[in-house]
């Protein structure tokens, strides 16, 4: 006869009946599974941080998350206290201003960083076959993070984000077709006022992070999958045993070590150039001189230079075969055997009439 | 079934598209008082406010009283009157338009735009010149 007790309807039955063998019962995972993960083997490369910029957007997006959670504590998103509230945080609260820096300085760290990762995978083809569809959720991820700044921005409601907006806005209407329904939908009637205010909150704070933490689970799935590409050196030895580490404890020590240099940098950035508030926003008046966030100078640049219609079309074109880029390459190679030195050079070419633009709008 | 999930899920899909989208309305207009005709000197400009406080810019030629709004057709950035060289200016991105409000640089100018008039009536027994204004701002729903 058996001496356990008899299990009552829907109850199963436990090695032990310590409090961690109850816990373990009561979540039970496969541990052999999680080693297995922690174990993937990473390529030697990825011990030179330009290899790291990938966890380096991560870690920057939780520092986004942190100080923006702690900022909404007070933000008030309506035309007539948005501004005062930012001077309330800015210049009121303890470290207020910190908090607002650190928010206001991860966030440009984290679009140069988004940029120079997508760089560094076009420059090393680590987009083509069959890493495709993860240039694709790449991409996405550069558009969220563009839409996160100038939502950002605007919520500032200082006189540069206002006017910003208002130009923004606009330009969506120039978008040939849904133009129209986008703009007034964005703005949420037929110009910016409290409408386009709490829209824009809305998308900041909850609308664009949960596409970002969908399209950051997917994109590490989609690495997970295919493994980190394997780039091969000159002069590099091929033998296997020592091509690799392990991801953990050896490259999540890595990335660790990269996240303290980083807060390093940003509390720096927020010291020597804390975030400033400009003039509050006035929808009568446009200043002088009005110019977007870095980011966006090509844009505004290129907008000088041709016509609404042109500028629209010339960056949707632009965006769209960027977008699409490892499909249309792999068409170009069957249809006419480019070679690989072709990418490179349209790759090149492309980024250097972005930094042009960039420059000359920043020095105008 | 699936139609019947398609239809269900789709309608409530609709009225959440339709509950966020603000409804087209024309706003609704008011006559303001802009001055008498005679304080409108032939070849000036003057400026008045309209109910939102944005200026509307008042020129006097030979033929006809005009009303221009201020806001550039370009890219919706207020336009500033510089009287020493006789042109409407847009920050923004350089359009220039000039005093009969047709663009002569810049993006307006590539694409052909003019500032937009806005509707004036001068009442000729009187000579008190009204203008036709957007009413005092409300929240769009």
């Amino acid at each position: 006869m058996s001496s356990q007790p008899d299990l009552r309807p829907g109850e199963s039955r436990q090695s032990g009946n310590g409090p961690v063998e109850r816990l373990k019962a009561m979540f039970p995972l496969d541990w052999e599974i999680v080693r297995h993960m922690g174990a993937e083997p990473i390529p030697n490369h990825l011990k030179k941080w330009w290899f790291c910029l990938g966890g380096t957007i991560l870690y920057l997006f939780v520092v986004q998350v942190a100080t923006g959670i702690a900022l909404t504590f007070y933000y008030i998103p309506t035309p007539q206290e948005a501004y005062a509230s930012v001077a309330v945080i800015t210049q009121e609260l303890r470290f207020g201003w910190f908090i607002r820096s650190l928010h206001k300085w991860s966030g440009n760290f984290m679009i140069v960083a988004v940029m120079l990762h997508m760089l560094r995978v076009f420059f090393t083809g680590a987009y083509r076959h069959p890493r495709q569809l993860n240039w694709c959720i790449g991409f996405l991820l550069l558009g969220t993070t563009l839409t996160f700044g100038f939502t950002g921005y605007s919520l500032v409601y200082e006189q540069l984000s206002f006017w910003g907006a208002t130009v923004a806005t606009n330009l969506a209407e120039a978008v040939p077709l849904v133009g129209p329904w986008i703009a007034f939908f964005l703005r949420g009637g037929p110009e910016v006022g409290e409408n386009t205010l709490t829209r824009f909150f809305i998308l900041h704070i909850g609308i664009l992070p949960t596409v970002v933490f969908i399209l950051i689970a997917a994109h590490v799935l989609m690495v997970r999958l295919h493994g980190v590409t394997e780039l091969r050196f000159q002069g590099e030895q091929d033998s296997d045993d020592t091509k690799h580490f392990k991801f953990w404890p050896d490259h999540a020590t890595t990335e660790i070590l990269i996240g303290v240099l980083l807060m390093y940098f940003l509390t720096i950035a927020a010291l020597i150039f804390p975030a400033g508030l400009g003039e509050p926003a006035n929808p009568n008046v446009t200043p002088l001189h009005i110019k977007p966030e870095w980011y966006f100078y090509f844009n505004f640049r290129l907008l000088k230079l041709t016509s609404l219609k042109i500028s629209v079309v010339l960056t949707l074109t632009i965006v769209g075969i960027a977008f699409f880029w490892p499909f249309i390459e792999e068409w170009l190679r069957r249809r006419w055997a480019i070679s690989d030195n072709v990418p490179v050079v349209l790759g090149a070419l492309a980024f250097m009439i972005f930094l042009v633009l960039t420059v000359w709008e920043s020095f105008s | 079934m699936g139609a019947g999930l398609l239809a269900s899920y789709g309608l409530f899909a609709v009225q959440g598209f339709l509950f966020l989208l603000p409804r087209r309305l024309k706003p609704p207009t008011r006559r303001i008082f802009a001055g008498k005709l005679d304080q409108f000197e032939v070849g000036s400009l003057r400026a008045v406010m309209d109910l939102q406080g944005n200026e509307i810019l008042l020129k006097r030629d030979q033929k006809e009283l005009r009303a221009f709004n201020s806001t550039c057709p370009h890219l919706g950035c207020r336009v500033h009157w510089e009287a020493d060289k006789n042109r409407f200016f847009c920050p923004c991105h350089n359009g220039v338009f000039n005093a009969d409000g047709v663009a002569t640089d810049g993006p307006p100018a590539a694409a052909g735009q003019s500032l937009a008039t806005i509707p004036l009536e001068v009442d000729e027994r009187s000579g008190v010149v009204y203008l036709e204004v957007k009413d005092v701002k409300k929240r769009q729903v």
